[in-house]
């Protein structure tokens, strides 16, 4: 029987026929494909009812089985997994979800589980699932590790992974590749095998690879479903009145922030999207203090911002309350604020499809047309802005690249699973190896994590007392037997890794958001903060929450978060060098590029603006030392690793030491003696000769792993972080990352969450065909050598950025001798 | 490296340790011995091979030095008796003709009839030389005219140079009112410390102890 003569299908036209409305052709396809028992992608701009596309396809089916099926065993219930990334977007896909199915009396529940859903309703749905759940990553694993979790998915239809772009480039999308492989599992052991996974993705570089990553069986039915819907997005740039405005190195951009009124005061609802959480709290301060009237009729949006709060503002975005939000990325995804009818941009968002996702937050209706300005922060973000326009005109568009091998998360997953209801090696060795994360995965690698979760690591010396994953003699599973340990794990499930927060809370009463621990423990009673736009007074800290009251002060610090800075993606990085060329020629179309002109001259005249065919060094002497600049223009990962490799090889010429520096554009070698530095040298020391080789030496010798491993032993378990509110204080067992890198480092040097931290550098950040074809491009291109006397417009952002490594080849002793030791003063 | 503190010779070993010839007395802090297998016992994958290794070092020390004493300044035991603490038995059979004296630090929290069978001679809250006081928390220090030696806080120090240049090293730390020695278990972490101008810290480093 079609689709189409079924009573599912009718009653859902129907449905829409009522409000006059048919469905799109796209969701249409996705209903037959998965009523054919396809798994897939779906490929859709936000906006044009992608969730439908899917959840009806389930509804249909449910409708059309209703009859047949008699009645179900309570735990028999759940059809529907909807794994969303964020937790502010399952309330209004649920909220959705429901009106479908009362309209369509269909008796489906609609239950949302995830870090903010109360004890109460978790119990409630262990007893009795909903036919509908939608959940994070990181809940569905803590759902693994519930007891009795096995039976929870006999009767389940379809998994699907909304804003699947997102996950995929990182260890979360690795999480759900492993709940699904698991949840597969446990249908096939139950010869009940009716599950579909679907996921949803907007436009990507990969979009082949991304339905690889979710259904990774190519034997299986697959499909990618492409909506030809072409929203129509309009970038502005709002431009100083003369680039002396603009700083030449900045992030904050305040300067024009008077240019932003006029804006905010003609639209419905503006969102304003700045990079980090702490420069959004000055951006909230700062437009108060110029426009007192916006008073009550704006508010700030990000993940640091208590949960009712942050309910209260989208509540606010929906009715239409709010003049303007400024939101982090927190806001980036899904959920539709209807009156929100312009977008800005504040800072470059370092990639075209991070731009375009967040213009598409505008006019969220179809047909509509979205508006975007961008609003630079320092002047040579104007070329980007232009470099962004383009890319976006030729849907130049980057990938994702999918996570692979990470250790870590696979020890996490099986401790979690250990807790759950225990697991049999051999079965999950094949889910797992089924993974496109982990098909390379080798026996002797799994053997070694078995060993690592049950003995601890150690091969030869097996020692008794080491307690985690055991076997259980009665049913030959592995399990964790101590109630202290499956505690200690469910607090840390999870691979977003962040200094540990503490809430903050007012003194009488009611929570504000949270903030790290490390920024606390600078401040003094009486000292005055910012935070979700308020300034607050800090009064102590108490059961592990800081304790404030409303300061009345008008200006105050604010928080720093650690969140990684977003890298220049490559597809821009191309297009960046390409504006460079166009500035001076004249040759461009963008009027951003006019107004950096004068900047470009000033370039010229210090130094020199490099063409698309030349590589650029800037050598700088002054007080502070002897300075190389390179500009490449292949984003802040590449250079991070091109700035170690070209140390080395320095290096190796005579012994010195050097302080790296870099940005999106390129980057610093600071030494305290002259660098050797010619034409010759340049082209030896950018050579793509004994290229892996020289790196992993230049790695080896760089923090650049044992930063990596931060993460690394916190998702494996290794070092607890605080969990806000839930804080194990068990001083006995505290440690660092650092630590435990550098007794692995001694001590166990096979160990593979060592290994794998190298790997991320070397695999994840290098790319190393990406920096291969870099060498060969510099290779090919005519290397310019200055010697400026001053910074030049170029060099000035990198030589302010505070992040540095080291890399040296002298010995320590030798540059002790130079070096002073920090005094009280 | 040999230093003199009120007329007395001392000799900052890079092991981290000091041995004071006069006393033919060696000194070493927060040694934390059962650390590792503590942590083992907890489902934390740290490596066997770690509290032996520290152990081979103070070997090392031993027949460097020949001392007649051995004083460990506190934290001696990190927790509990475990494997890692039957494995220092076993070790110290060896030594037979060595004092073991041991200066009660937070961590030492085990019984004295413990302490006893193992052998060690135990101090509170210090351990007095004609011209020291070696005590696990320098605060703490009642002894007036005698200059405090402590542990505790496992102190480490940066140096900074031109080109924003900058090192991180475990440390000794001779100030004004007291003396800090570094943590003696590689499976430790670093406090750094800010000495005022006047004062000395030698820092640590693999091959070497160098005054900065």
């Amino acid at each position: 029987m079609s689709l189409a003569k079924t009573k599912g299908y009718q009653q859902v036209l129907d449905w829409l026929k009522k409000d006059d409305k048919k469905p799109f052709k796209f969701q249409e396809e996705a209903w037959s494909y998965y009523a054919k028992g396809y798994s897939g992608l779906v490929n859709a701009p936000t906006g044009f009812g992608k969730t439908f596309s899917l959840f009806l396809a389930v509804v249909i089916e449910g409708i059309n089985l209703s009859e047949v099926k008699d009645k179900k065993r309570a735990k028999d219930r759940l059809q529907l997994i909807w794994i969303t990334p964020l937790r502010s977007l399952a309330k209004d896909i649920a909220r959705a979800m429901r009106e479908v199915l009362a309209e369509l009396e269909l008796d489906w529940h609609v239950g949302v589980r995830n870090g903010d859903t109360s004890q109460a309703e978790k119990l409630q749905q262990k007893k009795s699932m909903p036919e509908v759940l939608l959940i994070t990553p990181e809940s569905l694993h803590l759902l693994l590790a519930q007891k009795g979790s096995s039976t929870l998915f006999e009767s389940l239809k379809c998994i699907v992974a909304d804003e699947w772009h997102e996950l995929l480039g990182s260890k979360r999308g690795v999480l759900v590749e492993l709940a699904i492989s698991r949840i597969k599992g446990l249908q096939k052991a139950n010869k009940k095998q009716h599950l579909r996974v679907w996921g949803i993705s907007a436009t990507i570089g990969n979009i082949e690879e991304a339905l690889d990553v979710i259904e990774p069986d190519t034997t299986a039915k697959r499909t990618i479903i492409k909506a030809k819907l072409n929203k129509k997005i309009i970038i502005k740039s709002i431009l100083p009145d003369d680039i002396e405005t603009l700083p030449w190195a900045g992030h904050l951009g305040l300067k024009l922030a008077y240019k932003l009124l006029p804006i905010i005061e003609k639209s419905k609802t503006t969102l304003i999207f700045i990079n980090t959480r702490g420069q959004s709290e000055m951006w909230y301060q700062y437009l108060l203090n110029i426009e007192p009237e916006l008073a009550g009729r704006i508010a700030i949006h990000h993940g640091s911002i208590d949960f009712e709060l942050r309910n209260w503002i989208e509540d606010a975005l929906h009715t239409g309350l709010l003049k303007a939000v400024l939101a982090t990325s927190s806001l980036d995804l899904g959920v539709d604020f209807k009156p929100v009818d312009t977008v800005v941009q504040v800072g470059s968002p370092k990639g075209v499809a991070r731009f375009l996702q967040r213009a598409g937050r505008s006019s969220h209706s179809p047909g509509e047309t979205s508006k975007i300005y961008f609003l630079p922060t320092h002047a040579l973000e104007l070329v980007e802005a232009a470099a962004i326009k383009e890319a976006a005109k030729e849907n130049n568009i980057e990938s994702r690249e999918p996570v692979i091998m990470v250790f870590d998360t696979l020890i996490q997953y099986l401790v979690t699973l250990a807790i759950g209801d225990g697991f049999e090696d051999k079965i999950i060795y094949d889910e797992v190896k089924n993974t496109h994360a982990f098909k390379m995965l080798l026996p002797e690698e799994w053997s070694w994590m078995m060993q690592f979760i049950t003995s601890g690591g150690d091969s030869l010396t097996a020692y008794q007392e080491f307690k985690k994953v055991s076997k259980d003699e009665e049913d030959g599973l592995w399990k964790v037997k101590s109630r202290q340990i499956a505690m200690r794990h469910r607090l840390h499930i999870g691979t977003i890794v962040s200094d540990a927060m503490l809430k903050v809370k007012f003194l009488s009463g009611g929570y504000i958001g949270m903030v790290e621990e490390y920024f606390v423990s600078k401040l003094k009673a009486g000292d005055s903060f910012t935070l979700a736009g308020r300034i607050l007074e800090f009064v102590h800290i108490k059961d592990m929450t800081v304790i404030v009251r409303k300061s009345k002060q008008k200006k105050a610090m604010s928080p720093s978060w650690l969140g990684g800075r977003l890298p220049l993606s490559s597809s821009l990085g191309t297009v960046l060098r390409k504006k460079y060329n166009e500035v001076l020629n004249k040759t461009h179309q963008e009027e951003e590029l006019d107004v950096v002109y004068p900047l470009f001259l000033v370039q010229q005249e210090r130094s020199h603006v490099p063409r698309n065919d030349e590589l650029l060094i800037e050598m700088i002497n002054n007080k502070e030392g002897f300075h190389l600049f390179a500009y490449p223009f292949e984003g802040r990962l590449v250079h991070e690793i091109l700035a170690a490799l070209v140390a080395y090889r320095l290096s190796k010429l005579v012994p010195i030491t050097f302080s790296l520096a870099m940005n999106d554009y390129g980057f610093e070698l600071l030494s305290d003696i002259e660098i050797p530095m010619d034409d010759a040298i340049a082209y030896e020391v950018f050579s793509p000769e004994n290229l892996t080789e020289d790196i992993s030496l230049s790695i080896n010798s760089t923090e650049m792993a044992r930063r990596k491993f931060r993460d690394i032993a916190c998702i494996s378990g290794l070092v607890f972080q605080g969990y806000p509110g839930k804080y194990v204080a068990n001083k006995h067992l505290q440690s660092s990352a650092g630590l435990f890198f550098n007794v692995f480092s001694d001590f166990d040097k096979n160990n593979l969450l060592l290994r794998q931290a190298y790997d991320e550098v070397f695999y994840q950040q290098l790319e190393e065909p990406r920096l291969a074809a870099a060498l060969h491009r510099i290779q090919q291109s005519t290397i310019v050598i200055t010697h400026p006397k001053r910074f030049t417009p170029l060099s000035f952002p990198i030589k302010v950025d505070s992040l540095r490594a080291n890399m040296s080849s002298e010995e320590l002793e030798h540059r002790i001798e130079h070096m002073k030791v920090e005094v009280f003063k | 490296m040999t230093i003199t503190i009120r007329d007395e010779e001392l000799i900052l070993a890079k092991e981290r340790a000091i041995f004071l010839p006069n006393e033919q007395l060696l000194a070493i802090s927060d040694l934390h011995l059962g650390k590792a297998a503590h942590f083992r016992k907890a489902g934390l994958q740290v490596p066997s091979t770690l509290a032996q290794s520290d152990l081979n070092r103070l070997s090392n020390l031993l027949s460097q030095y020949q001392p007649e004493t051995l004083l460990i300044n506190g934290d001696m035991f990190h927790h509990d008796l475990n494997t890692d603490i039957d494995e220092f038995e076993r070790w110290k059979e060896q030594y037979s003709n060595l004092k073991f004296v041991l200066v009660k630090g937070n961590h030492d929290k085990l019984h004295e009839k413990q302490y006893e069978n193992l052998g060690i001679e135990i101090h509170e809250p210090s351990y007095c030389t004609p011209n020291f006081c070696f005590i696990h928390d320098a605060v703490k220090c009642t002894e007036e005219n005698l200059y405090p030696i402590s542990g505790h806080i496992h102190p480490g120090v940066s140096v900074y140079g031109k080109a924003k240049q900058s090192l991180k090293f475990p440390c000794f730390y001779f100030g004004n009112d007291y003396a800090v020695i570094p943590a003696f278990s590689a499976f430790t972490g670093l406090s750094l410390i800010k000495p005022r101008a006047n004062e000395q810290v030698y820092a640590v480093t693999p091959t070497k102890v160098v005054k900065v």
